[in-house]
């Protein structure tokens, strides 16, 4: 078990920052809010981190926060400038939100580093401390997800009209989705920044997107359990598969459009359906033996 | 002045590009993202074809155009039509047709990123562009080909849509698809045309692209289709007056940016203007406001 911990534990790191990633992403989709804001978060909360370890050198943890906040702010207001769009007009605005993000990047000079990247923020991250902080996130989202809050949740998001005449006050809750995205989606991007100690604007970009996107369409878009399960395929199927690694954009595209077709609530969703559907059979045959007995 | 002719042909591609989507979105409601990927596919298989055997102008033209056609009549085909079948409602289809199609454009880009190593390709061909010196302009053959093929083109398309029962019964699918396939219009036929149409405008610029810049990289299909979008948000979704306006105001506007010596920004000038749209006039110039209950 230690053997194989220590072989793989730069992937374990990746599925646990790309779980973040995904997850910056599904949060905003389970509000009905189809916003990307989250790539640009990780942008910004990556940019922030290291910015701050270099320039102001301050140790790993602060700059990670200083990164996660300075996200979850910017994001926020870009809730409040973006929230009348809806459905594609608010998809495409927050994809030119997060590729503006990197055209900063890239202007932004000495402070960025240009088009070469951002070097040198080697932060002192280790693997107790990435669980945390996913434990803390994946909580506040079981959270969201679970009782009445799921369910005014879920209500926003299936029928907006619905929850204004039930009393939910829609734009707070998608504005919170901004918010929360913003947060996690930082908190990613300073991770996963200060893991490598390097980050550059090439790396917020439309594959991101794709990345991110794809975990949650293929694992499934209701639950953090279906963008772990996303994270999970996408990290570990190039080390399972070798003709995947040297076909994997192409592979990825092919699985993206499929999974859009045929599961649009991805293997969670399908797993989901089996269990219930196991669980009718069972109920049903418990139901005809009492009637025999009686 | 010169700045002004350049103007002019970057806003002819831009407007060659932006109609294929703009046709297809404003009236079968389907806003295609693999367009970037057609786009590039059609011009990589004409470089294909021209590295085995030389070409002249016309036949890299015409190989682009039947590329095109035949993608994007596939991705309608394998991915669009599947989605359209299986979602229950608007809402629901709009998104999982976005996230199929980024899917899709993952695919050829993919392709062509590993047959060239994400290296520019361009045509060998028998055409070499003239220069010839108009009002005291240097104008090459290339780029006058273009400016008049956009031009014609847009007119073309507009006054097609405005005055043909064909272009009266795509209108009609735009406003209500079900009041109209029981006027008799065949939708899925019609659907199929317009896609068809779409593919082979997006192979038409990409093999003019090609011409005027001596070569194209993979990734240009994708930075186009963010600007298309602007260009169609600009103009008002459903008017091709509007996007022809538009197309020629997004490549003014980053002609300007590029001739102040602001290269680096240019990228910017169409996400800003996404957001200035959206937000100021979100019907676009010429689009008419649609009423929506909410």
């Amino acid at each position: 078990m230690s053997d194989w911990y220590y072989m793989n534990v730069v992937l374990i790191q990746t599925t646990l920052t790309t779980l973040l990633l995904a997850l910056s992403i599904q949060v905003p989709l389970r509000f009905g809010v189809f916003s990307f804001a989250g790539v640009g978060a990780f942008g910004i909360g990556g940019y922030g981190g290291a910015m701050a370890m270099v320039h102001l050198e301050w140790s790993t943890w602060p700059a990670v926060a200083v990164g996660a906040l300075a996200a979850a702010v910017v994001v926020s207001l870009l809730g409040l400038v973006v929230q009348r769009l809806t459905g594609l007009y608010m998809g495409m605005a927050t994809i030119a939100f997060t590729l503006i993000i990197s055209v900063l990047a890239v202007n932004g000079g000495d402070a960025t580093g240009g088009a070469g990247g951002l070097y040198g923020a080697l932060g002192e991250i280790n693997m107790q401390q990435i669980v945390l902080v996913v434990v803390a996130v994946v909580a506040v989202l079981v959270w969201t997800e679970a009782r009445g809050l799921g369910r005014r949740i879920d209500t926003v998001r299936e029928d907006p009209e619905l929850a204004n005449a039930l009393g939910i006050d829609v734009n707070r809750y998608r504005l919170m989705s901004f918010a929360l995205s913003g947060l996690i989606g930082g908190l990613a991007g300073a991770i996963t920044t200060l893991l490598r100690s390097t980050i550059t604007p090439a790396e917020v970009n439309f594959h991101l997107v794709i990345v991110a996107l794809t975990a949650i369409v293929v694992g499934g878009a209701r639950s953090w359990l279906g963008a772990l399960i996303g994270a999970v395929i996408f990290v570990w199927l190039p080390t399972w598969l070798s003709f995947v690694q040297e076909w994997e954009k192409v592979a990825y595209g092919f699985i993206v459009a499929a999974a859009a077709i045929y599961l649009p609530n991805g293997v969670l969703g399908v797993a989901k359906d089996a269990l219930h559907r196991y669980r009718t059979r069972e109920e049903r045959a418990r139901v005809a033996v009492l009637q025999e007995k009686s | 002045m010169q700045d002004l002719l350049n103007a002019a042909t970057l806003g002819s591609i831009y407007l060659l590009f932006a109609l294929g989507m703009a046709l297809v979105w404003g009236t079968i409601g389907i806003l295609n993202f693999a367009h970037g990927a057609t786009f590039m596919f059609s011009a990589f298989v004409g470089h294909m074809v021209s590295r085995e055997t030389e070409l002249p102008f016309l036949g890299v033209i015409v190989i682009a155009v039947l590329t095109g056609a035949v993608i994007s009549s596939l991705t309608m085909l394998l991915a669009f039509q599947p989605i359209l079948k299986r979602s229950k409602n608007q809402h629901a289809a709009e998104m999982r047709i976005l996230i199929g199609g980024i899917g899709v454009a993952a695919i050829p880009l993919a392709l062509a990123q590993r047959e060239t190593r994400s290296s520019p390709f361009g045509f060998k061909s028998s055409y070499k562009p003239e220069v010839f010196e108009v009002l005291g302009l240097r104008i090459t053959t290339t780029s006058a080909i273009i400016i008049v093929t956009g031009l014609v083109m847009g007119i073309g398309l507009t006054l097609w849509l405005r005055r043909s029962r064909q272009g009266l019964a795509l209108r009609a699918i735009g406003v209500d698809a079900e009041t109209a396939a029981g006027m008799g219009v065949n939708r899925t036929a019609l659907a199929f045309g317009t896609m068809a149409v779409a593919g082979a405008l997006a192979g038409l610029a990409g093999a003019l692209l090609t011409f005027q810049l001596g070569a194209i990289a993979p990734e240009t299909g994708d930075q186009l289709v963010i600007k298309a979008f602007a260009v169609i948000v600009l103009g008002g979704l459903g008017s091709m007056a509007g996007t022809v306006i538009g197309a020629y105001v997004l490549a003014g506007a980053e002609t300007f940016v590029v001739s102040m010596n602001w290269g680096t920004w240019v990228d910017a000038v169409s996400f800003g203007l996404i957001f200035l749209i959206l937000l100021a006039r979100p019907q676009g110039l010429l689009g008419r406001k649609e009423v929506r209950r909410t």
